[in-house]
């Protein structure tokens, strides 16, 4: 049974992404994509890359390459919360050309901004236009943009795999096939409600900025329903994973079913079993499948 | 893929003859920096119960150590209160540990060298920690690394709030390695520690048996530089869990998930195989990285508030993550 629902959509919501848009378009990517040898190996070739993104601000992304004739399908990791994200893993780059992210304000793509942690989910917050996370999905849209572009990717078979960064991307940018859902680290999804039933960082930052400053409360509403996937869902073309935890829980079945619905695209729930390796196989079955490559499971057997 | 069973896997790691003179060296070098704790509070990130506070204290080659602690407001629980140690994982920031501060830990969530706030001296970056001056153990990124960690203590027990016989540590993936090298390097200090998935035991057996980071760093490194395999392995050895193991005195827990491809569970229990001290340890089928943490969290609480008996042990703590 879904839960009460959610925040309303600002009035002028299409209006504030088409001018992210058209910034972004202002600025060319302009691509460095420096072969790294380090993380290059037989089977693909590694690249440091660097694009800019609205501010300007010049954002990084690690670029794997498969070797061979492509086109290859692709993969885009969104960036985590936090400050580092780990190089593609081995699996991926086997199977895909990936692309893992940092947005400004992380390692590598720290200069001159360099965000905090806790710290950056309230950074700006009070304004819309000012708030970082307007940035922060144009960096994602670029990465989507360039990956896109590249000749050696297969442009009707690229996954996209994140939390609320993936699905506004994958809505801005409609090139996806497929697209896996972190639910478990959903930031913005029905956020002023979420904070209600949670002591946990980073949601905790919200709860903190406005334990002291309760007054700022609407503005800070207003801003992330800018960012609410709720209202980027149905523009979301790709097939959809929602993993979905424990019922109660705040990425549980009952919590995520507007989101579900709100989904553009033809979306699947799996009931997530905490059990790492099992969740991680079945996850990576389906995108697997979805993009038409080898299914490579982690969990092992044991003679 | 085809794995043997991890309990029967045997340790390529040996130790060095000089380990524990190389160790008693450094831990001398570091009781000779005068600790210079501060303590600024942080009203914002501070709640009804728990008081909040942004730390630092000076640590091997004088470099600066950030950290949070997190206490609870003597009007919610009165001190004296049992001191945890929360460390953080490979690519994690530390978080602010309120949680166990709201169940009567004077808690720290410590960010040793490169990490964001201890960065400014020292800074290989992410990836990179890991082989940053692997060629060298008197210069490798971990010799700090880990006397950071153990100068937390330090501050711990400079606090008068904290009961200097009831301190714990704990922490999973690199938290779990820095859990295990804590307690061994404390062990006048450290009551108990629980440790998960942990990291930096048995690198070289751990790198041969991934592809995951952040061991796939030894990989790629030794794919460009083969003829350095033998100088980096006897470089970690001194930096081994495995290694470590002897000098616990404290009870611990350690907790591995079977298919785990991060840490492999292989060296989590060569890991608790070489250690002298009371252990349990808790193997998760079909679990990764986690580590199971999702039924070892009542666990974990449990076996620390027996050790070190917070005054509100029947609250929870946010799950840890490596």
């Amino acid at each position: 049974m879904a839960e009460d629902a959610p925040a309303t959509r600002p009035p002028d919501f299409e209006a504030y992404w088409t001018r992210v848009d058209d910034e972004l378009a202002r600025y060319p990517a302009a691509p460095a994509q420096d072969y790294n040898p380090l993380r290059s190996t037989a089977f693909a070739a590694s690249f440091d890359l660097r694009l800019t993104s609205i501010g300007p601000y010049r954002i990084f992304g690690f670029l794997s390459v498969p070797e061979g004739s492509g086109p290859f399908p692709a993969l885009l990791v969104t960036p985590r919360y936090g400050s580092v994200n780990n190089p593609p893993h081995d699996d991926d780059r086997r199977r895909y050309v990936v692309l893992t992210l940092m947005h400004r304000g992380q390692r590598l793509a720290d200069r001159p901004f360099a965000a905090a942690f806790p710290g950056l989910l309230t950074e700006g917050i009070e304004d819309p236009n000012a708030y970082v996370y307007r940035g922060i999905i144009a960096d994602c849209v670029r990465g989507a943009e360039f990956l896109h572009s590249l000749p050696e990717v297969d442009r009707d078979r690229i996954g996209i795999t994140g939390d609320d960064l993936a699905i506004m991307t994958a809505a801005r940018r409609p090139i996806f096939a497929a697209l896996h859902v972190q639910t478990a680290s959903l930031l913005f999804y029905r956020l002023m409600e979420a904070r209600a039933r949670t002591s946990s960082y980073p949601i905790e930052e919200i709860n903190d900025l406005l334990r002291a400053h309760p007054e700022r409360e609407p503005a800070v509403a207003r801003t992330v329903s800018y960012l609410d996937p709720l209202h980027h869902a149905p523009r979301v073309r790709a097939s959809v994973l929602l993993p979905a935890g424990d019922p109660g829980a705040l990425d549980g079945p009952e919590w995520l079913h507007p989101l579900a619905d709100a989904l553009g695209g033809q979306t699947e729930t799996y009931g997530v079993t905490h059990e790492g390796g099992t969740d991680h196989d079945w996850i990576d079955a389906w995108m697997a499948r979805h993009l038409g490559v080898d299914l490579r499971p982690r969990v092992w057997r044991i003679d | 893929m085809r794995r043997g069973p991890a309990e029967r896997h045997e340790t390529s790691t040996e130790r060095p003859e000089d380990f524990d003179a190389f160790w008693s060296a450094i831990m001398a070098e570091a009781a000779t920096i005068p600790l210079n704790p501060s303590l600024e509070p942080v009203p914002l990130r501070s709640t009804p119960e728990v008081d909040v506070y942004e730390i630092g204290y000076d640590s091997l080659d004088r470099v600066r150590i950030a950290g949070w602690y997190c206490r609870p407001r003597a009007s919610y629980l009165p001190p004296p209160y049992p001191g945890l140690l929360i460390v953080p994982g490979y690519i994690s920031e530390p978080t602010l540990p309120k949680s166990w501060a709201k169940m009567g830990y004077a808690a720290v969530g410590v960010a040793p060298r490169g990490k964001l706030r201890s960065n400014q001296r020292y800074n290989p970056g992410y990836p990179g920690l890991l082989i940053d001056n692997i060629v060298d153990r008197h210069t490798y990124a971990y010799r700090g690394f880990y006397v950071d960690a153990c100068r937390a203590v330090d501050f711990l027990l400079s606090r008068p709030e904290v009961d200097p016989v009831r301190i714990g540590v704990h922490g999973s993936s690199q938290g779990g390695a820095l859990t295990v090298t804590t307690a061994a390097l404390r062990s006048d200090a450290i009551r108990c520690g629980a440790a998960g998935a942990p990291y930096l035991c048995g690198f070289m057996d751990a790198a041969e048996l991934t592809h995951s980071y952040p061991y796939e760093e030894i990989n790629e490194y030794l794919r460009l530089h083969p003829e350095r395999e033998p100088t980096v392995r006897l470089t970690v050895a001194y930096f081994d869990g495995v290694n470590f193991a002897p000098m616990i005195r404290c009870p611990m827990l350690v907790y591995v998930g079977l298919a785990d491809d991060v840490c492999p569970p292989e060296t989590g229990y060569d890991l608790v195989k070489a250690m002298r001290c009371s252990v349990d340890l808790h193997a998760y089928p079909r679990c990764a990285h986690d580590a199971g943490v999702y039924w070892e969290m009542p666990k974990i609480e449990a076996f620390l508030a027996e050790h070190l008996r917070p005054a509100a042990y029947t609250l929870h703590a946010e799950p840890t993550v490596g």
